[in-house]
This record gives C-alpha cells, structure tokens and sequence, in this order.
C-alpha cells in the first residue's frame, strides 16, 4: 500500500485532517463538536488545534456563553486553498496514470 | 481518532475526509418547525377569516391576523434558543435562514405599503412566500417544498382570477400544500435526515 510523506505535512495526520474536512463544510463550531465528532481526546484535539491555528488554517475564537468558556473554530482562505490543494495531491497518488 | 503522526495511506485519508464531510451536512428536519408552526397559525387565521365573515357576517374579521404578531414573537424565541444550543453553524443552515429572514423582511415592508387595503395585499404574500418555500426546497433537495413553492404561484394566480374575495379559501389552501404537508413529511423523514 502506497505511502504518503510528501503531502502537506500539516494535513496529512488523521486528526488535523478531520479537523480540517469538519470545518470546511461549516461556518463556525465549538471545540466540544469538534471532540464529539472526531472522536479524539481535549488533549490531543486542543494541540492539533494549535497547531493548524499556528499555520494559519484555522482561526480560533475564545468566548463566553452563559459564564461558560467557549471555543470556536472555524477555517481560514488559506486553510481551505491548502486543503483543496491536499485533495488535488491526493488524487494524483491515487490516480498516478490520471497525473497532469 | 488514533495517534496523530501515524502515516496515513491515500485510501485512509479519503475515508477520514468523506466520513468528516458527512457529518457536517445540515439536518433538514431543523426547517420543519417554522412550516409547521407557520402552516398551522396562518391555516386557522385565514380558515378563521372566512367563516367569521361568511357566516358570522363579523365586520372585523380581519382581527384574527393579530394572532400572527405573537407568532412573530414565539418564531423569534424559538430560533434564539436553537442558535444558542446549536454547537456549530453550517453554511446551508445560515443560507436556509436567510432565505426565511428576507421573506419575512419583504412581507413586512409590503404590509406596512398597502396597510389601507389588507385585502388586497394577500395574493402578493403568497406570491412572495412561494420563492423562500421554492428555493429551499431546492436548498434541501427536497421535492414537496419545491411543489410547495409552486403551489403557492397557482394558488395566487387562482385568487387573481377569481376575486380577492377568494383569498382567506386560497391561503388555507396554499398553507395546507405548501406548508403543512411538507412540513410533516420533513419532520418524519427518516432516510435522507441531510445535505
């Protein structure tokens, strides 16, 4: 089974890009979502989510909601652009006779 | 989800972005509340309309319109507790919300134009009323709201023929197909609960 390395290496971890596929379709989402969803730890989820917000995929935003803390996620122009650029990539390995 | 840096193969990533896509499709049945409720509260006031000057002979049958100013308000409750409870947002969601809030903006603003002549203004409520209906029912895939739309474009050009006198029977009407029973298949709509 082929093996990926040279892909965006940001993207290309199982939780940074199921982070990155939940948030490309939706506006804005809590963290508690994002936990839900994907399944992973608030340890492990909140470093991935540092780390794409550090690379500039994701913005961030710290809130209040009824004397509660609450954190909001929601993708940025360059994530989304890295993220069709990550599809693009994977395509072409998958299709390696199909490549431009 | 298992360790982070374990190397991914194309299939797995293709089977994590699939199945991460298909959680955030929007739940269609969220929109079957304000059918519902607005099928049901314009369906009695029109319904209510017809018979209090029909065989009543009420002069001010139109007061039962009144009941649609607190509707405004429950509909207004309704969705700000919903979008708090909601964890996410998504953009079909916020669009299908939209489309719903631009109506209600249009509908106002023609009310307060012709507000000399209610009688008058009702096939051009329905007629706005078919293209918010029309449109998500697009939004959603889903065929009996774009019917719904559609019924709503008939049922004012019937008015339109017929005499405005018919409007109160037309608007029970066009509530009963464009609303309701979409909005009831919508809610009980089990195997296609998103896009």
């Amino acid at each position: 089974m082929t093996q990926f390395k040279e892909l965006d290496p940001i993207l290309h971890s199982q939780l940074r890009l199921a982070i990155i596929s939940l948030l490309i379709g939706i506006e804005i989402a809590e963290f508690t979502y994002i936990k839900e969803q994907t399944g992973a730890t608030a340890g492990n989820l909140s470093i991935q989510i540092s780390k794409l917000k550090e690379a500039g995929y994701i913005e961030v935003t710290k809130k209040f909601r009824n004397n509660y803390p609450q954190t909001l996620c929601s993708i940025t122009k360059l994530g989304i652009q890295k993220f069709a650029e990550y599809v693009n990539d994977l395509k072409d390995y998958l299709n390696p006779g199909k490549q431009k | 989800m298992e360790n982070e840096e374990k190397v991914m193969t194309g299939e797995e990533s293709l089977r994590i972005i699939s199945e991460m896509i298909n959680k955030t499709k929007f739940d269609i049945r969220q929109g079957s509340f304000y059918l519902l409720f607005w099928g049901w509260l314009i369906f009695v006031c029109s319904l209510s309309e017809f018979l209090l000057r029909h065989f009543a002979s009420f002069e001010h049958s139109y007061y039962v319109w009144l009941l649609v100013v607190p509707g405004v308000f429950v509909s207004m409750i309704y969705g700000s507790i919903t979008g708090r409870k909601a964890k996410m947002r998504t953009y079909t969601g916020n669009l299908y919300m939209w489309i719903w809030m631009g109506f209600f903006i249009a509908a106002t603003v023609l009310f307060i134009v012709h507000s000399k002549s209610l009688y008058s203004v009702a096939p051009y409520i329905l007629l706005l009323a078919g293209l918010p209906t029309f449109l998500s029912g697009f939004l959603i895939k889903f065929k009996p709201l774009i019917a719904g739309g559609i019924f709503f474009w008939i049922i004012t050009l019937a008015i339109f023929f017929a005499g405005t006198d018919t409007y109160s029977l037309g608007t029970a009407a066009a509530m009963l197909f464009g609303y309701l029973v979409p909005g009831y298949m919508l809610k009980n709509r089990v195997d296609h609960d998103a896009v």
